[in-house]
C-alpha cells in the first residue's frame, strides 16, 4: 500500500470512529504528499462540511425541573347524569366525559380515506401504468390494498408492476448467473449511502454467488431485492 | 491423475463436511467449485423455495433459521422419544416431527418433511458434484467416516445417505483411525495414539492403539455440544454487547441480517486469530439508525489474549472430557505414544497450549486438522479399490459395539466384542435360572455398558420347550453370527433336546426400501427441476436481449409508419406478442415462454426490418 493510500484508509477508520479531527489531519498529510488527489480532497471537503454543521447527536443540558402534570394528582371527571330507564348510552357517556376508545397508532396516522379515493388512486395507478411509471403506480396499488385487501384490479395491477419493476431491475444486472464482485476499493464502502438491507446484500458479495444465489440468500422480497442490486450495479458499486 | 474409476474419501462432518482423493498416490482434498476447502454441513429451503447446500445454506442460516437444517449427523440413526432427539428438540430452531412409522425423524423445511439420511445425502450429493468437476467425469465409490461411538444403526444411515447421493459407500471407517492413518501411523511400530478431535460442532477424544491394519479404538469420550460454534457465540455476544455500549443499547440480537453478518465476521476473526494477534471486524451499514436516521457501522479489533480470555473456559471444558476419558480407560496422559490434533478448533494456539500442557508433550502437526479425516478417508479407498501391495494399510471391517444378550437381573453379557473382525461366529453356554423352567426370552443388544437396559435393544425372540431340569442343569447355547454384509443371526438351542430358535438382525436407517426408492425418484426430479430452470434462464436471457433492441428500435419504427398506410396491425401484434413474452418472463413460465419465442424473433424481423426500411412486408410478419 502506497503512503497516500495508507493514510486514506487511515483516515476513513478514524471518520468512522467518529474522531473527525484525526481523520481530516490524516487526510491533509495525504494531501501534502499528493495534492492533486481528487479523493482526498473529496474525502477533506466531507469533513469540513461535516464539522461545520452543528453535531446530530447533540442533546441540550437538562435544564431544572419543571412541574410535570402528574404532580396535579388525577383530574375530577365531569358528572355524567344518566337518565332512568332510558338505559346507558355508552355514546353519550363517550361525548359527555371526553372519554373515547384508543386507536392503533398507524390508523391515526393514516385516516380511513373516503371509498372515492380509492378509485381515484386507481384511475391514477391505471395511467401511470401506462405511462411506465411502474413504481408510481405501485406505490398507489399498495395504498388500494392497504384499504380492500380484496381489491381485484389492484391485485392484478401489483403482480404487473411488480413483475415489470423486477424485470427491469434484473435487465439491469444482465444474465442472473453471473457471479457480481465489488467494484469499488472495501474503504470506499463507508462513504456510500445505503440502509442496512443493502449493507447487508452487499456483505455478500464477495465473487463466489450470483444474482440468483443472491435472491435467495436475501430473505427479503424479489422486488426488494433487484431494487437494491440494480441500484449497486447502477451505481457502480458492484459490476 | 489415475485413470483408473476415481474414488473419494468423505469426512461427513457435524458442521463441516470435506472430500478428498489420491492424486499420484498423494493425499488430496479436493476444493468445493468455489474454492472452499469445507463444506458445511447444511441444508436449507429458502424464501424463495429454493434448495440450498453448503455455503450458500450456511449464509441464511440465522435469517432464516427455521428453515435450515445442521447438525444432522447428531440425529442420523436415532430414534423418535430417545434422549438426544429430545435434547436436541430443546437446541434447534428448526422443528423435528416422527417419521411415518413413528420410529425414525424428520426435519420440516419450507413446509416438506426430510428424513435425516435425506438431508445428509443432500451435503454427500453436494460434495460427489465438487469430485467430479474436479476429476471432470462421474464418481461413485467413496468411504466415509463417522464417529467411533455410532452404532450399527447409525451407520448404516450414513450408507444409506450415501446411496440417496448417487455413492456406493465401499467402507465405512471410524473418524480417529482415518486420522490416524493420515499421519501414516500404523506403518511403524505398534503405538498408543489419542487424536483429540474439537470440530465445528462436536469434541471426541479417542484412544488408539495402533499397529499394521489394525487400528483398536479402545476408549472414546466427549461432548457432543462443544465446539467452534460455541467459541463463535462467545466472540458475537462479545460484539453485541460492545455495540449496545456504544449506541444506546441497540440490541443486534433482534435484527436477523445484522446478526447473521456478525456471525460470518466471528468465525472470519477467530480463524484470523490462529495466525495473527489481532483481528479488524469492520462491518459497514451493519443496523438500521432508526427514525430515518443513517444505518450504522461496526468497527472493533478483536485480540487474540481477548478471544481467549472470552473462550477460556470451553478450552478447560474440552480438557476435562479427556482427563475424564483417559482415567476410565486406565490411561495415564504420560502412556500416550502420540497426540493427534483434529478439527478446526485445535487450530488456536490457546487450544495448543493446553492439550500441550496436559499430555506434557507437543502434539504431532504436519497435517491439515480440518482435512485429516477426509485425507485418511481418500488413503483406505485407494486400498480398497485400487490396491497396491505393501504400500496400502487394509482396515479389516470389524463390528463396532459389542454384541450380546441380556441376563437375569439385567446385565449384558458380551458374545462378540466390538472390534471383532466380521466375518465371525461365536457361541457361549447359559443355563436356566428356575427349576423345570419351560422357555427362555433371549434379548439381543449392542452396546458398552454392562447394564442392559443402556444398550441398544436389536430383536428379542422366545426359546419353548426346554427339557425340564433342575435350575442350573440345563445348558442353552446361543450363537452370534455376522455375515460380511453385517447381517447377525442370533440362535438359542436346548443341547439336550435340541430344540432351536433363531432371528436375524439387519441394521435400518429407520427408512424402508420403498421410501428409499421415493427418495431417489424426487431428487432425480429435483435434478431436472434444477435443469429447466437453466434452461428458463438461457431463454430469458436472450428474450430480455431480444426485448431491449425492440425497445431501442422502436423510435426508427414509429418514425417509419408515421409515413407511411401500411404495417400499423403488423406492429401491433408484435407488441401483443411483446406483452405475452413479458408475462411469462414475470410467471417464470418456461413453456409459454417457448411458445412465444418464434413470434418474438419474427417482431425482431419486423421492427429491425422498418427501422432501416429494408424489411420484409409486414403484413407476413408478427
Amino acid at each position: 500500500m502506497t503512503r497516500v493510500a495508507e493514510l486514506l484508509d487511515q483516515g476513513v477508520r478514524a471518520y468512522t470512529r467518529g474522531d473527525a479531527t484525526e481523520a481530516e489531519r490524516l487526510w491533509c498529510r495525504a494531501l501534502e504528499i499528493e495534492p492533486d488527489n481528487e479523493r482526498v480532497r473529496a474525502y477533506l471537503r466531507q469533513v469540513r462540511s461535516d464539522q461545520a454543521a452543528p453535531p446530530a447527536t447533540t442533546v441540550p443540558p437538562p435544564g431544572p425541573f419543571v412541574r410535570s402534570p402528574w404532580d396535579a394528582g388525577p383530574a375530577t371527571s365531569p358528572v355524567v347524569i344518566v337518565d332512568e330507564g332510558s338505559g346507558l348510552d355508552l355514546g353519550a357517556v363517550d361525548e359527555k366525559s371526553d372519554i373515547h376508545d384508543l386507536v392503533p397508532e398507524q390508523r391515526r396516522q393514516e385516516p380511513e380515506p373516503a371509498p372515492g379515493y380509492v378509485a381515484a388512486w386507481m384511475e391514477e395507478a391505471r395511467e401511470l401504468f401506462a405511462l411506465g411509471d411502474f413504481s408510481g403506480s405501485l406505490g398507489l396499488i399498495e395504498r388500494i390494498l392497504r384499504i380492500d385487501s380484496g381489491h381485484a384490479e389492484a391485485r392484478a395491477y401489483l403482480r404487473q408492476n411488480e413483475a415489470t419493476l423486477v424485470a427491469m431491475y434484473e435487465s439491469k444486472m444482465g444474465s442472473l448467473s453471473i457471479r457480481p464482485r465489488l467494484a469499488i476499493h472495501p474503504e470506499e464502502i463507508l462513504w456510500l449511502n445505503l440502509d442496512h438491507r443493502a449493507g447487508f446484500l452487499l456483505a455478500q458479495i464477495d465473487g463466489t454467488v450470483s444474482y440468483e444465489d443472491l435472491f435467495a440468500l436475501s430473505g427479503l422480497p424479489r422486488l426488494d431485492t433487484a431494487r437494491i442490486l440494480a441500484s449497486l450495479v447502477s451505481e457502480g458499486v458492484i459490476r | 491423475m489415475s485413470q483408473d474409476q476415481p474414488f473419494i474419501g468423505i469426512d461427513l462432518g457435524t458442521t463441516n463436511s470435506a472430500v478428498a482423493t489420491l492424486v499420484d498416490g498423494v493425499p488430496r482434498l479436493i476444493p468445493s467449485r468455489s474454492g472452499q476447502s469445507l463444506t458445511p454441513s447444511m441444508v436449507a429451503v429458502a424464501r424463495n423455495g429454493k434448495r440450498l447446500v453448503g455455503q450458500m445454506a450456511k449464509r441464511q442460516a440465522i435469517t432464516n433459521a427455521e428453515n435450515t437444517a445442521y447438525g444432522a449427523k447428531r440425529l442420523i440413526g436415532r430414534r423418535w422419544g430417545s434422549l438426544e432427539v429430545e435434547d436436541a428438540r430443546k437446541v434447534l430452531p428448526f422443528e423435528l416431527v416422527p417419521g411415518p412409522e413413528g420410529s425414525d425423524i424428520r426435519v420440516v423445511l419450507g413446509g416438506r418433511a426430510f428424513a435425516i439420511p435425506e438431508l445428509s445425502a443432500l451435503v454427500l450429493a453436494e460434495l460427489k458434484a465438487d469430485a467430479e468437476a474436479f476429476f471432470g467425469r462421474r464418481v461413485t465409490k467413496a468411504v466415509i467416516t463417522v464417529p467411533a461411538y455410532f452404532n450399527d444403526g447409525q451407520r448404516h444411515a450414513t450408507k444409506d445417505a450415501g446411496r440417496i447421493a448417487g455413492l456406493e459407500v465401499v467402507r465405512i471407517i471410524n473418524e480417529p483411525t482415518s486420522a490416524a492413518l493420515a499421519y501414516g501411523f500404523g506403518k511403524q511400530m505398534e503405538k498408543r495414539v489419542v487424536v483429540f478431535d474439537l470440530g465445528g460442532g462436536t469434541f471426541d477424544v479417542s484412544i488408539l492403539d495402533v499397529g499394521r491394519s489394525v487400528y483398536d479404538v479402545i476408549a472414546v469420550g466427549g461432548d457432543t455440544y462443544l465446539g467452534g460454534e460455541d467459541f463463535d457465540r462467545r466472540i458475537i455476544d462479545w460484539l453485541v454487547q460492545s455495540f449496545a455500549e456504544e449506541h444506546q443499547g441497540i440490541d443486534l440480537r433482534e435484527d436477523k441480517m445484522a446478526l447473521q453478518r456478525l456471525r460470518d465476521a466471528a468465525e472470519r476473526a477467530k480463524v484470523e486469530l490462529s495466525e495473527i494477534e489481532q483481528a479488524a471486524i469492520l462491518l459497514p451499514f451493519l443496523a438500521g439508525g432508526g427514525d430515518g436516521r443513517a444505518a450504522l457501522h461496526f468497527d472493533r479489533q478483536l485480540t487474540r489474549s481477548k478471544l481467549e480470555e472470552l473462550t477460556l473456559d470451553l478450552v478447560q471444558r474440552a480438557i476435562a472430557v479427556t482427563d475424564r476419558t483417559l482415567r476410565d480407560a486406565g490411561v495415564r496422559p504420560g502412556d500416550v505414544d502420540e497426540v493427534l490434533l483434529v478439527g478446526g478448533m485445535t487450530r488456536m494456539p490457546g487450544v495448543q497450549q493446553a492439550v500441550r500442557a496436559f499430555f506434557g508433550r507437543e502434539p504431532s502437526r504436519g497435517v491439515h486438522p480440518e482435512e485429516v479425516v477426509a485425507l485418511g478417508a481418500a488413503i483406505q479407498a485407494q486400498a480398497l479399490l485400487h490396491p497396491r501391495g505393501d504400500k496400502d494399510i487394509l482396515l479389516l471391517d470389524v463390528t463396532p459395539q459389542n454384541l450380546g444378550i441380556m441376563l437375569v437381573g439385567g446385565y449384558f453379557a458380551t458374545i462378540i466384542p466390538r472390534n471383532t473382525t466380521v466375518p465371525t461366529s461365536q457361541a457361549h453356554l447359559f443355563t436356566t435360572v428356575q427349576d423345570n423352567q419351560s422357555s427362555v426370552r433371549i434379548a439381543v443388544l449392542q452396546g458398552a455398558s454392562e447394564k442392559a437396559v443402556e444398550n441398544e435393544l436389536l430383536g428379542e425372540f422366545v426359546l419353548d420347550g426346554i427339557r425340564p431340569g433342575q435350575r442350573g442343569e440345563v445348558d442353552i447355547e446361543v450363537t452370534f453370527e455376522i455375515s460380511a454384509e453385517g447381517i447377525v443371526g442370533v440362535s438359542a438351542r436346548d443341547s439336550g433336546t435340541g430344540t432351536r430358535q433363531s432371528i436375524s438382525v439387519t441394521a435400518t436407517s429407520g427408512l424402508s426400501e420403498p421410501e428409499m426408492r421415493r427418495i431417489m425418484d424426487e431428487n432425480l426430479d429435483d435434478l431436472l427441476a434444477r435443469r429447466q430452470v437453466g434452461d428458463f434462464e438461457k431463454l430469458r436471457e436472450r428474450t430480455h436481449a431480444i426485448l431491449s433492441e425492440l425497445e431501442s428500435l422502436a423510435p426508427a419504427v414509429k418514425a417509419t409508419l408515421s409515413r407511411s398506410r401500411f404495417g400499423k396491425d403488423a406492429v401491433q401484434r408484435a407488441e401483443d406478442v411483446v406483452a405475452r413474452a413479458r408475462g411469462a418472463l414475470a410467471d417464470q413460465d418456461l413453456q409459454k415462454l417457448s411458445a412465444v419465442e418464434e413470434s418474438l424473433d419474427r417482431a425482431l424481423q419486423l421492427f429491425r426490418g422498418l427501422a432501416t426500411g429494408a424489411g420484409p412486408a409486414p403484413k407476413e410478419q408478427a
